[in-house]
């Protein structure tokens, strides 16, 4: 393992609307390595990926979050971005009017200025965009679209791994990623993530059912119930939970 | 009377200027831009109508007061510095791209033809009543000192560029046209309005414009209108058009220029199946004004109007658009869609829309929608979570809302040009609508 983690969490609590929603949440994320958070609804599973990306609205009352040792939680979300962190949306948002091609080139450039590297012209960008699509199973028209106007959940989905796969980086947070979609669908999906996994890199997969992780296998599994995780261990965790659902470990968030 | 006896003194002082200039320039205004005796009647209408006031609903929200700020109402004098030289001294300072290709381009510096033919071009225009809410429009009655009259037959493309000076002899411009377009013509028309700013001491200057279109059965005219004056200018236009049977016009108007603006516009569907597609956009900023009102009359059945508005309010500015359409009993089968959007940018901004819809027949289908908001947060969150920045984020966003009013504009050299003018200027854009 290596000296500095990925994502370092250390007690984490946070606020949303005036309700405590996460309440000490403890996490560390090495490089290569893919974790699971899983949960009931309403057990904070989206507000922590929304905390760690820093979205407008979500206050952090303790606590810290580090991402390769710099401090995140001082980072606006933007310099977050820029510095390698990706959020996967579980309801991105449509945005008639600005085409999808734009917002990646926009996305890229700016990842790629903070990285000390050139940015890509039109051509070279549409190289590196068309093998993404073709491997996200993405009609190429679909780049000309609004960002999202008029896709489907499970394009919009997958229009969320090929902004991953172009944006490359180092931690990808994917917030209930397979949630809507159908098997095929599901399988493109996994298939987009596989294909990032590396040893230099780490993601966190928040999802609700375990269905996901027989196609994305992750290395460890923590079960998130009222604002704290209850249980951690490797993948077979997430098989246990399929069995017996989430009210087994329901009692053990109040202890 | 417990109004402020200020407001009244104020109001009828603007009016008093108007004739005292009118009455020292009257005699020297050219007979071929207007008839003397036209001259005298569209003064006496404004007399008995008198200056308008902020407390009628259809001046509300025009920035009145900036016509006391003005330096006069009298236009640029006649023997003034040879206009063609000017225009050649402020070529350099003016944001003038090249002419579209297949357009003529005619060019008048305030308010007077210097450059450019058309075969179709005459001067001189014929006086029309204005109503009550386009009374502005008797002031270029007045005192116009050119009037472009063309009639046009089959396909035409021109475009007529008004430039204001921001000479200091030049304290009131008064463009005007009228045209005609003949049955079954296919016309393009860009109206451009720009200026070279004026030292920021200088008076606000004026440029009062009227606008008469008539399109003959069958005539199709497409009418590009940028407002793009420099911001010392107070610009009134006053737009008056009538569609015969199967006339079609479409506006596509972008405003983001003068210090205050008003439009008062009025079409009249007159003929069966006739149809008007306006699709405007206003941005303003700092302490901007655009004030637009269009009156839209179905007078025969089967007619048809669409309405879209987009309008941008940053820092202090103020941006209003009026809609009223009415569909009377002539005009069974009519069909409206209205939309008009406003989005507040600036913590003292404003936006204020104002559909209105009076229908006096059966048979019509009528749709119409006016929001009003700010930008989406969660729309700028996700683009902030991509790593954009908040500053082009913010101008992605303000660029989509218009896009639905920017993509109508078929030309695609002018609708780069309206997106740069509207939205700010982005970084290079793929352009992903043609196959490669």
């Amino acid at each position: 393992m290596s000296a500095t983690p990925m994502l370092e969490v250390r007690d984490l609590a946070a606020r949303v609307g005036g309700q405590d929603v996460l309440k000490g949440i403890s996490l560390s994320v090495a490089p290569g390595e893919v974790h699971a958070i899983m949960g009931p609804n309403g057990s904070g599973k989206s507000t922590l990926a929304y905390v760690l990306a820093g979205r407008p609205g979500y206050e952090v009352t303790a606590g810290s979050a580090s991402f390769e040792g710099r401090d995140l939680l001082t980072l606006a979300p933007e310099e977050r971005a820029r510095a390698g962190l990706f959020l996967g949306f579980q309801y991105p948002v449509e945005i008639p009017g600005v085409n999808n091609a734009y917002l990646l080139k926009a996305a890229l450039n700016a990842a790629r200025r903070e990285r000390g590297q050139s940015e890509l012209d039109a051509f070279e960008f549409l190289q590196l965009v068309r093998s993404k699509t073709q491997l996200m199973h993405i009609d190429e028209s679909f780049l000309g679209r609004g960002v999202n106007e008029g896709f489907s959940g499970g394009e919009k989905k997958r229009n969320e791994i090929l902004q991953m796969l172009v944006l490359d980086p180092k931690l990808a947070l994917l917030d209930e990623t397979d949630s809507g979609l159908d098997i095929d669908a599901l399988k493109v999906v996994a298939n987009g993530v596989n294909s990032l996994r590396n040893p230099a890199r780490s993601i966190v997969l928040v999802t609700h059912y375990q269905r996901l992780l027989d196609y994305i296998v992750p290395d460890f599994v923590h079960v998130l119930a009222r604002g704290r995780i209850v249980r951690s261990g490797d993948r077979t965790l997430a098989l246990e939970l399929e069995r017996r659902g989430y009210d087994w470990l329901a009692g053990q968030a109040a202890a | 009377m417990s109004l402020p006896a200020t407001a009244a003194v104020s109001r009828s002082s603007v009016l008093d200027r108007v004739f005292a200039d009118f009455n020292r320039v009257a005699a020297e205004l050219p007979g071929d831009a207007a008839a003397h005796a036209a001259r005298a009647r569209a003064a006496a209408q404004l007399r008995e109508l008198g200056w308008p006031s902020a407390r009628d609903e259809q001046w509300r929200y025009a920035n009145l007061r900036a016509f006391d700020r003005l330096g006069g109402f009298g236009p640029h004098a006649a023997g003034a510095p040879d206009p063609a030289a000017t225009l050649a001294a402020l070529r350099g300072r003016l944001e003038l791209p090249p002419a579209l290709p297949g357009f003529e381009r005619l060019i008048y510096l305030d308010g007077v033809h210097v450059e450019g033919t058309h075969p179709a071009l005459h001067t001189g225009a014929a006086a029309i009543v204005w109503p009550a809410e386009q009374r502005l429009g008797l002031l270029c009655d007045m005192f116009a000192t050119d009037a472009a009259h063309l009639r046009l037959r089959g396909e035409s493309a021109l475009e007529i560029v008004f430039v204001g000076s921001g000479r200091a002899s030049a304290r009131a411009a008064y463009p005007r046209l009228q045209l005609r377009c003949e049955p079954g013509s296919r016309v393009s028309l860009i109206e451009r309005h720009l200026g070279v700013a004026a030292d920021a001491a200088a008076p606000a200057s004026l440029v009062a414009m009227n606008l008469t279109i008539e399109l003959a059965r069958g005539a199709a005219l497409t009418h590009y209108r940028l407002q793009q004056c420099a911001r010392q200018t107070l610009f009134a236009d006053t737009l008056s058009a009538r569609l015969e049977e199967h006339a079609r016009y479409a506006v596509r108007s972008v405003a983001v220029g003068a210090g205050s603006a008003r439009t008062s516009a009025r079409v009249q569907l007159a003929g069966r199946g006739a149809t008007l597609a306006w699709h405007g956009i206003a941005v303003g900023r700092g302490e901007q004004v655009h004030d637009v009102t269009l009156k839209v009359e179905h007078e025969a059945p089967e007619t048809a109007t669409e309405e879209l508005f987009r309008g941008i309010a940053d820092e202090r500015a103020r941006v209003a658009f009026s809609g009223h359409i009415r569909i009377d009993a002539r005009a069974p089968g009519a069909q409206t869609r209205q939309s008009l959007r406003g989005l507040i940018e600036g913590a003292a901004a404003e936006i204020d829309l104002r559909p209105r819809l009076e229908i006096l027949t059966d048979e019509v289908r009528a749709t119409h929608g006016a929001t009003t908001g700010r930008l989406d947060e969660d729309l700028l969150f996700y683009m902030l979570a991509r790593g954009i920045d908040r500053s082009t984020a913010r101008a992605l966003l303000k660029w989509a809302f218009l896009s639905d009013a920017l993509r109508e504009i078929e030309l695609p050299a002018l609708r780069a040009e309206a997106e740069r003018l509207a939205a700010g200027q982005l970084p290079d854009v793929p352009d992903l609508g043609a196959p490669q």
